[in-house]
């Protein structure tokens, strides 16, 4: 079942985010050097790379939790780079984090309401029923503290929270880190169902070669800087990138 | 090969001992075993406040003082475990805040029209006008400080031990002007009016003002329930102490959250420092002698739990008071001290505390 609750595609052509030239770090430590990345409306993006590519520190860029030293991130052609991410989210991009992405002392149900903090109060019920849709296991849930529940309904509960503010762009971050295949499988289903909707993900992936089989497009990190760019077949093609970061 | 099976079993037997001792520390460290122990010691203060001579009544009067000023120490710790759970450092400057409020309503109420006093209460209506005031000035004030202090400290980056010095420089610096504006004296709401204490069912003698703390103390600590659970900026906060950095990427603009909880803990420390005033005196430092008290409730009951900080602060009022049946008075602080540390030794994360993250 698909539903389709997100905003129809339109001006296909515009990136919905892009980025140019930017340079990144924690303190005085550069992590990013120049890197330039975009996305397109109802595109799947996957950013593949090793450890320590900088992947996630561009994600938190991206996402205002770290600032840029320089280069431009705009979204929709608005300028984001130095604002807050509670100024960033209600632009229409919603973020998933890797680790700590619920609010273990809280609810399922108040989790998801945390996730429509920006909407009018009369509006969350609706959008929660239309995650519960998504994801029925939730609703058997809903009054369960997050932290008492096993990674991949956290997983659920921090995807169903991120899309109560109807994205247009939704940032995952390893959505698939610590959990059995089994689950891997269904979450990589859950982000085709909601990007068949219309919704359009950047994603970080270590399962590098699952995430560019569904990916449009995908970049490869490495070092801080864009090794690769291309289709997401283009790039399971390419045999450096395969040696190099497919694991041969 | 048969012989293996009881050799085998023999070298297990130590496994099953150490898995029983894990298992009583398991026991040790569970809530309900904490809960047990402070009823124990409680239980224990009352057994000898017996054997020193102290009637029944007197005990059951006790208790009910030990309940008002309990009420007392909630409101402070209510304020300090959320500035704690929200912010992450110990506000040594709460204190100073209840004591500000004591003030601020002794200096409200002149200026308001003196109302019939509402017997068997020793006040008027003017001394509840002064309560609703007194409590947002002091949190706009406890704002205010955060603004021009935490929030520059924030903005760097500081360390929590910076933060935690720079709320005792503002302890010092709020008393400071306390005893700058009303001097040193001590002074009372009503100087002289008496308020005969009531005689309650089963002997017990309480003054009518001991029950209103006690019944505002408990609407107040209601009305925090409602907020923190059922609205909006309530569960902001919660989600705000909870994971900041996932609050503000869900949308939570958590420096309006934090000013929220500055008002709130500020109010709260004020309606504390009211009740306080209202029964016995005001003097500058009488909050600063609070502060002890309420940093043992807030421990105890699980640092950044509410709820856990008015039971906590519950016990530690009935303890101090029921203590002074056999101990000299000048001990119960200390009572606090030591249901604190019963509680350190036996579960760290308090009553109410988290055990898992």
């Amino acid at each position: 079942m698909i539903l389709r609750f997100w905003k129809p595609i339109s001006e296909a052509s515009m990136p919905l985010l892009k980025a140019e030239g930017v340079s990144a770090g924690y303190g005085d430590m550069e992590i990013l050097h120049d890197v330039h990345l975009s996305v397109e409306a109802g595109e799947i993006v996957s950013l593949i790379g090793p450890n320590g590519a900088g992947k996630s520190t561009l994600m938190k860029t991206i996402f205002g939790l770290l600032h840029p030293k320089s280069g431009t991130i705009t979204y929709r052609d608005q300028p984001i780079h130095g604002r807050k991410p509670h100024e960033i989210v209600g632009l229409g991009m919603c973020y998933v984090p890797q680790v700590a992405n619920v609010f273990v002392t809280l609810t399922v149900e108040e989790n998801l309401d945390m996730g429509g903090y920006l909407l009018n109060e009369r509006e969350i019920p609706k959008r929660r029923e239309r995650v519960y849709a998504l994801f029925p296991k939730l609703y058997e849930r809903r009054r369960q503290r997050t932290g008492k529940m096993s990674g991949g309904e956290r997983q659920m509960v921090a995807m169903g929270s991120a899309l109560m503010l109807d994205p247009d762009l939704l940032l995952l971050d390893e959505p698939s880190a610590g959990l059995s295949p089994k689950l891997v499988d269904e979450i990589f289903d859950n982000i085709r169902r909601i990007n068949a909707a219309g919704l359009a993900v950047l994603m970080v992936e270590q399962n590098a070669r699952k995430s560019l089989q569904m990916a449009s497009r995908g970049y490869v990190l490495a070092n801080g800087e864009n090794r690769y760019d291309g289709t997401g077949q283009e790039l399971l093609d390419d045999p450096d990138v395969a040696r190099l970061y497919l694991g041969g | 090969m048969p012989d293996n099976q009881p050799h085998q079993s023999q070298p297990q037997l130590p496994a099953d001992e150490r898995r029983l001792g894990e298992r009583v520390r398991g026991v040790i460290r569970t809530r309900g075993f904490l809960m047990a122990t402070l009823v124990a010691i409680l239980v224990a203060m009352y057994l000898a406040g017996l054997a020193t001579g102290a009637s029944a009544q007197r005990l059951l009067a006790l208790t009910a003082w030990g309940l008002m000023l309990g009420g007392i120490i909630a409101l402070g710790s209510i304020g300090l475990t959320l500035i704690y759970g929200v912010m992450k450092f110990p506000n040594f400057s709460h204190g100073a805040l209840v004591t500000l409020g004591a003030y601020v309503a002794y200096t409200l109420i002149p200026l308001l029209p003196t109302g019939e006093v509402l017997r068997p209460l020793s006040f008027g209506y003017e001394f509840l006008i002064a309560l609703v005031l007194a409590m947002p000035v002091v949190g706009v004030v406890a704002m205010a400080i955060d603004r021009v202090v935490y929030r520059r400290l924030r903005n760097t980056g500081a360390h929590l031990v910076l933060f935690a010095m720079a709320s005792l420089a503002m302890a010092f610096f709020v008393q400071s002007m306390i005893y700058l504006i009303w001097g040193p004296d001590f002074h009372f709401y009503y100087p002289g009016r008496p308020n005969p204490a009531l005689y309650l069912p089963f002997g017990i003698r309480v003054r009518a003002d001991q029950l209103f703390i006690l019944l505002l103390a408990l609407v107040l600590v209601a009305m925090m329930y409602v907020l923190l659970e059922w609205t909006r900026m309530g569960k902001a906060m919660r989600a705000t102490a909870d994971n900041p950095h996932l609050a503000q990427i869900r949308g939570i603009n958590t420096e309006r959250v934090i000013a929220w909880t500055w008002v709130l803990g500020g109010g709260l420390a004020a309606a504390g420092g009211i009740m306080y005033g209202l029964s016995s005196q005001l003097r500058p430092e009488m909050g600063f002698w609070l502060l002890l008290p309420m940093f043992a409730a807030t421990i105890m009951g699980g640092i950044g739990n509410p709820y856990g900080a008015l039971s906590a602060a519950l016990m530690i009022g009935i303890a101090h008071q029921v203590s002074t049946s056999f101990l000299d008075p000048t001990y119960g602080p200390a009572v606090a001290f030591v249901l604190m540390v019963v509680t350190l030794l036996i579960r760290p994360q308090g009553l109410l505390g988290r055990t898992e993250r």
